[in-house]
């Protein structure tokens, strides 16, 4: 690049802009912040291994919702998102560097998977059991009636299997527990749960790098054939990416309570993926707009179809996650009830809940509903709802791995304890983005911020919402 | 430059509608212009597919649907806390899977539900109101040559019964814009 085109608006390359060195400031806060972790590390490794998932599935989710975000617009074969589709890429990008994230996982799958060395994660038993009941405490007089007729059929069932004898509670639970626990062995096993995780990541490397490779060759060749191969591969690749993540979080979120299951806790996540990236998309446009890299290519159109979707999905995020709850709550079988026990009881958690259930879906749906805040004001209040819903996005996360920190240390979800905040998660936060995000940078420094060799380029810059 | 003017007449009718033919998107667009900043306010343009910057040149503000959606979509809410709470609360309360008769998740699907259903009515019949339908009959359809609106010609219509229109100056107004005809639609309403 001659300094001649580097200053030329429409060359659309970060060279000699702050956002060409901002991989370098990534990779210094992600060295401080591994630094950090290890230390954390050698001092409590369990702490370590719940700050580090945290830390991992906030950065993870948000590299996948652009690998998706990437595929729709393939798949429908989409004019108007082509100038924001390439920062979506870079985030892409990026996904192949979490297989060597994982690594600190894989080496401390014991302390986070109960069920790793054959404890079949009895120490939820006592907590989830010694508390029962008071999940419907707020309920009134009403509530405890039926929770005490409630356990019935229960007792009916698991005393077919110790014939004569009257079980305890605690009994019930453990019977219950060890049957669900048997019924899975077959999936939660050493060796196909590695067959798996390999599975995953050589899949996403090869989805990420793929598109990505197809997207920046098509830069200086123009050839319109890598569309043409990017669409071809979409289909295929939408569904293979919806069972990776799907089982992704089976095996890396959901089998850390490895006794509760949800059939929609892969849909959760995957809206999670979508909001995520898509408030990513605001901010990073906005910051490319403000700064100019961008030129004209991102425009009010541009903010303001991603604000619909951003609204869309997060309405859609609201209702899955509703729809978890709601089924779990009106059904009350007590492997289900877990989960929210751990996060629904009146304790510190419920705050969370509920601060997620405000600040994650009330207060951005006002924000969102209208159309002028998202095409007037310089979109101020979109950028300030994207950059809540981001926020939210880590509280979420947080709220996902943490729960089950304190369930198996036994500590009840009704002590103030069960939420502890710990400098380790920061320093995990900060290590795990760190990396992420100067891998995301780099490449940014690297190819022009939107795609100018796509076809439907200029028509991108036209297009219009009317 | 003159322009051929031709009067489509309907038995007992007057004047209702300036119609007036473009060529080209642009052309048409220009003439939406020039009627915005004349002060009028009572035109259309009929194209055969949508022009980008229509709306701007036309002196189009946003629409209002989106407030009637909004009330009633609130309406909606509101109906269901009510049907819940009177249902399940006060008419008839009784127990169900232990849970309160009063109980906030349970009111959720119902609220959803009826927020929706009043939000898509209030859209398509507040979009039927606001565009004064169903309407059986427009002096537009008068005209022969109209039915290349949805062909390859591109039209504006003003109507008499706008506050700037003149019955000299509008038609050299709607000339200067250079259109291939002009027609003067009879209706016998206005």
């Amino acid at each position: 690049m001659s300094a001649a085109t580097t200053t030329d608006k429409t060359d659309y390359r970060t060279v000699g802009t702050g956002w060409a060195n901002a991989w370098k400031i990534a990779a210094g806060v992600g060295a401080l912040g591994l630094a950090g972790a290890g230390a954390g590390f050698a001092a409590d490794a369990q702490r370590f291994s719940f700050s580090y998932l945290f830390a991992f599935f906030v950065f993870l989710t948000i590299s996948i919702g652009a690998t998706f975000f990437v595929l729709l617009q393939h798949l429908t074969n989409a004019g108007w998102s082509v100038t924001v589709r390439r920062t979506a890429e870079f985030f892409m990008s990026a996904l192949p560097i979490f297989a060597l994230l994982f690594l600190p996982i894989v080496a401390n799958l014991d302390h986070l998977l109960p069920w790793w060395n054959g404890d079949h994660g009895a120490t939820h038993a006592p907590a989830a059991a010694g508390e029962h009941g008071d999940a419907h405490a707020p309920a009134g007089t009403e509530g405890q009636h039926g929770d005490a007729a409630h356990p019935a059929p229960a007792h009916g069932e698991h005393g077919q299997h110790v014939a004569g004898h009257r079980m305890s509670d605690e009994q019930i639970e453990h019977s219950l527990h060890a049957e669900v626990m048997a019924s899975k062995a077959w999936y939660l096993s050493k060796g196909f749960f590695a067959v798996r995780a390999v599975i995953y990541f050589l899949f996403w490397t090869f989805l990420a790098l793929k598109l990505f490779r197809n997207s920046t060759l098509q830069d200086s060749t123009r050839d319109l054939k890598l569309t043409a191969n990017s669409q071809a591969m979409a289909p295929a690749a939408t569904f293979g990416l919806a069972l990776t993540t799907t089982f992704a979080v089976f095996d890396w979120m959901m089998s850390l309570l490895p006794n509760w299951y949800s059939t929609i806790f892969g849909v959760q996540l995957f809206s999670t993926t979508m909001v995520a990236i898509l408030s990513v998309l605001v901010l990073v446009s906005y910051a490319m707009r403000a700064s100019g890299v961008s030129g004209n290519a991102i425009t009010t159109e541009h903010f303001h179809d991603l604000g619909k979707l951003l609204f869309g999905f997060n309405v859609f995020w609201a209702y899955i996650s509703f729809s978890q709850f709601f089924l779990i709550w009106y059904a009350s079988i007590p492997e289900e009830t877990v989960f929210f026990h751990l996060r629904w009881s009146n304790g510190p958690w419920k705050t969370v809940s509920l601060a997620i259930l405000f600040l994650h879906f009330v207060v951005p749906f006002a924000l969102l509903l209208s159309r002028n805040t998202k095409r007037y004001g310089g979109q101020k209040v979109l950028a300030f709802a994207a950059g809540l819903l981001l926020t939210m996005h880590v509280v979420e996360m947080y709220w996902e791995v943490l729960p089950n920190y304190a369930a198996q240390r036994g500590i009840g979800p009704q002590t103030a304890e069960a939420l502890a905040p710990h400098w380790m998660d920061l320093a995990c936060l900060l290590g795990v983005g760190g990396v992420y995000l100067a891998a995301v940078f780099y490449r940014m420094s690297q190819h022009p911020v939107v795609p100018v060799g796509d076809p439907r380029f200029g028509r991108s810059k036209r297009f219009e919402n009317t | 430059m003159s322009v051929e003017t031709t009067t489509v007449s309907v038995p007992e009718g007057r004047p209702a509608l300036l119609l007036a033919e473009y060529e080209t998107p642009g052309a048409c667009m220009k003439a939406a212009e020039k009627l915005r900043d004349a002060g009028f306010t009572k035109f259309d343009t009929h194209t055969p597919f949508p022009v980008h910057g229509m709306d701007a040149a036309m002196g189009m503000g946003d629409s209002k649907l989106g407030w009637i959606v909004l009330v009633m979509g609130i309406t909606g809410l509101m109906t269901g806390i009510a049907l819940i709470t009177y249902t399940n609360g006060i008419d008839y309360p009784i127990i169900v899977g232990g849970k309160p008769a009063i109980s906030i998740p349970a009111y959720v699907p119902v609220c959803f539900e009826l927020t929706i259903l009043l939000s898509a009515f209030g859209a398509v019949f507040g979009m039927f109101g606001l565009n004064q339908l169903p309407r059986h009959h427009h002096p537009v359809f008068e005209s022969d040559r109209f039915k290349a609106a949805t062909d390859d010609k591109f039209f504006v219509s003003v109507e008499y019964a706008d506050p700037k229109f003149d019955a000299d100056r509008t038609p050299e107004l709607i000339a200067s814009t250079h259109p291939n005809h002009i027609e003067i639609i009879e209706d016998t309403e206005s």
